[in-house]
Parts: structure tokens; sequence; C-alpha cells
């Protein structure tokens, strides 16, 4: 494969994808580079019902087959590899892959988030026996059972109505008073009789041996905490962005996200961002859209300036 | 060419015996990372047509293959050769995650 490229972008989600878009049809070489599956982490959700242009509900993976599509209309090259190292030299920055190392004019890094755990007891020994970050691919082995939800956005919602068609009885962990996720998706929460809700606490430890039996729950008024048979238990409590390969090149903040303004660019010539590795992004897949092609403009007019 | 063989709790046995690798692929309709797997799990198959053979088992329906091999969480994939289980990958993989796996255990 050619080793010289206008556009490498790192990410193949939602904001990746819309860049690499605009990218082809600025008829710059443009590269994209997955880890994991194109998609990123909309793939977990079973329907989108919010994404603009679309009145009826679509399939994450439907919108995200159709958006590779799109980038192979317009000649971008789809490519699985992890990037190992990113850097700058002269004029050009370096990409090293697994086995190779590709050159840019220009990045666009959007390479999303990843799910985020509490760091307690039992979590990650019970990963995969129990514990799980996506309903949609284990409610099956859920059937009948009882299970947790943890969290109180838009994920945490509707795994609970996904999971909800499976199991007995689902029951919404949040350490809050109230939800933050839509409201649609609460008005369908609180109508649904399988699901309830255990406001204003949180999660101490992972119970089980070969497999999850129970989650020690703390009441944060109270400060009581017990222990409640649970089957299954499904992490919705947020994300962290993959910005480790930025650590050395811009500045990121105290949660690792990457400071920027409405340009998208960074302090580091010719590296642009997208989606979800920027403070204050909304974890949503046409706000993610919208910053891959408010960036690849960006990127565009970057290099119409080298040229 | 070869290509991906569904496979269910009747036949699965007979699938996985002999010293070619097996890959099995645990899905289900509803998992998204499982369906955008699927072209690198066709890749690989289509890649390898004399020494690997990429089943896929649809866990909705055959929950005796699942629950021998204690799949939890999908996608699995399990990797067996001679019957027996050489290693897993949990979670959703490229075809060159999976080529990576091949090449540590074949």
């Amino acid at each position: 494969m050619d080793k010289n490229w206008d556009v490498i972008i790192i990410g193949g989600g939602p904001a990746g994808l819309a860049a690499a878009v605009y990218c082809g049809r600025a008829l710059r070489k443009t590269l994209v580079l997955e880890k994991k599956v194109f998609g990123g982490q909309i793939v977990f959700a079973d329907i989108i019902e919010n994404y603009p242009g679309f009145a009826e509900p679509i399939v994450p993976a439907d919108l995200m087959e159709q958006m590779s599509k799109q980038c192979e209309r317009y000649g971008v090259v789809l490519e699985n590899d992890e990037v190992q190292a990113l850097r700058m030299e002269g004029e050009s920055w370096l990409v090293d892959v697994y086995q190779n190392t590709y050159t840019a004019k220009a990045i666009l890094y959007a390479a999303g988030s990843m799910h985020r755990f509490l760091g307690v007891p039992g979590e990650q020994e019970l990963l995969g026996r129990g514990v799980s970050v996506c309903a949609t691919c284990d409610a099956p082995f859920f059937l009948e059972r009882k299970v947790a939800v943890l969290g109180g956005g838009d994920t945490a919602l509707s795994e609970a109505l996904h999971l909800a068609k499976y199991a007995a009885e689902v029951t919404l962990i949040h350490r809050r008073d109230k939800f933050r996720a839509e409201k649609i998706l609460q008005d369908r929460v609180f109508k649904n009789g399988k699901i309830k809700v255990i406001w204003d606490s949180e999660v101490l430890a992972f119970k089980g041996g070969q497999r999850l039996e129970a989650l020690e729950i703390r009441n944060k008024k109270s400060g009581v905490a017990e222990a409640v048979a649970f089957d299954g238990a499904f992490m919705a409590i947020g994300t962290i962005p993959n910005t480790e390969l930025l650590k050395n090149i811009v500045t990121l903040d105290e949660n690792g996200y990457v400071v920027t303004d409405i340009s998208l660019r960074t302090e580091a010539n010719g590296l642009f961002v997208a989606g979800e590795v920027i403070r204050g992004n909304r974890r949503q897949v046409a706000i993610s859209v919208g910053m891959g092609v408010q960036a690849a403009l960006g990127c565009e007019e970057y290099l119409a300036a080298l040229d | 060419m070869s290509e991906i063989i569904s496979v269910n709790d009747g036949n699965f046995e007979s699938f996985i015996q002999g010293d070619r690798m097996v890959i099995v692929d645990f899905w289900a309709p509803t998992c998204m990372p499982c369906r955008l797997m699927e072209p690198g799990l066709e890749k690989i198959a289509a890649s390898h047509p004399e020494n690997v053979r990429v089943l896929k088992v649809n866990v909705n329906e055959n929950p005796k293959t699942s629950s021998r091999y204690f799949v939890r969480t999908l996608p699995t994939l399990l990797f067996i050769k001679d019957g027996q289980v050489r290693t897993q990958i949990v979670g959703a993989v490229n075809p060159v995650q999976i080529e990576k796996t091949l090449s540590e255990v074949s």
C-alpha cells in the first residue's frame, strides 16, 4: 500500500468517516485508520432515532456501512490498523502502524472514546462473566434474569429499554436524583413496568465467583450499603477519550480531552481533531458528523495554503 | 474460495474435529459489533481456504454450544484445533487482529 498521503484520519467512527467524505471530495489522498471495526461507539446501540433525515429509526450498522461506502466512492482508503505512534518530522507527520510507517501532510484525529469503568473490586474480574459494556450484544444471555444498568444518560436508558425486552427485571442504578438522558427515553423508562430505578446510589463492588452474583450498592444520602443480587450488570457511566497518542503533542485537560475551539485546530501544525476526543462533546452521532466536516474543511484550508 | 459456515447445536461437533484451525464466531442478530465484524471474517475465510475454517453460531438459537464454551458476551471468537480451544478473543476485532492471533496459535 502507498506510504505517502495528504491526510491520514485516525479513527473510523462517525467523525472520522464524515471528515473522510469531505477530504475525498477535496481530491486529497486520504487514508482512514481504524483499530477495531468501522463505526465507533455507536455500534453498541440498537437503534438511532435522532439522526436528522431519517423518519424511521435506523440501525447503526446500516448507517456506518453507508458512510463507509460513501467514503470509498470518493477514493478514500479505509484500513484496519492500529497507530502505535504519531510524530512530526520536518514538514510531514509520521504515523507508525503495526508493520509500517506512513507520512501525511495533515492529520485528522478522531479516535473517539472507550467505555469508562468504575475501578472498583470485582469489576474487571467479572467482565464478560455478567459484567458487560454492550446490552445489544449480551442481552440474549440474560433471558428472564435480573440485570442492573449503571448510569443515567442516553446510553444507560437505551440499554435498560433494550434489556427489558429480554430480562425479567431491569434496575437502573444512578448516582444522582434525576437522569440527564433525553426526556423521551425517560418517559419510556418510567412507563416500562419491568424497569425500576435506584437513585442517589453508587456501586462499591461487583461480587461473584465464576459469574456475577451481586452488587454492593451504597445510598449516597443515607450512607447505607447493601448487597443486591443481580445476574448481569451493564456499564453505561460514560466514556474516556482515546487521546494517549496525543499526550506529548497537544495539551490535554485533566480528563484527557483535547481543548479546542470551533476551528477544531490544535496547537500542532496540521493536526485537526473531531468527535469524542474533544472536551465538551455531548456524544451524539450528529455532533460527531458535524465536527468531522468542520475539521475536514479546516484541514483543506491548511493543505490549500501548502499547495 | 472458502466461506463462513453457519452451524448449530446439532452439527457443531462434526465441524471442529481434525487438525484444521477452526474459528467459531458467536453472534446474535441484535449484536451490531458482530455484524460489523462479518466482512472481516469473510476475508479470513477466503484467504485461508486450505487451513482455516470459519464457523458462526447464533447464540439465540444454539444455547447448548454457547453455554458449553461459557460464552456470555458477544462478539466472542474461539480458535479451536483438534477439538480443543487454543485461545479466544472477546469483543469486536478486525481481520488484522484475527490474522495476528492466527499466527500466534497456528
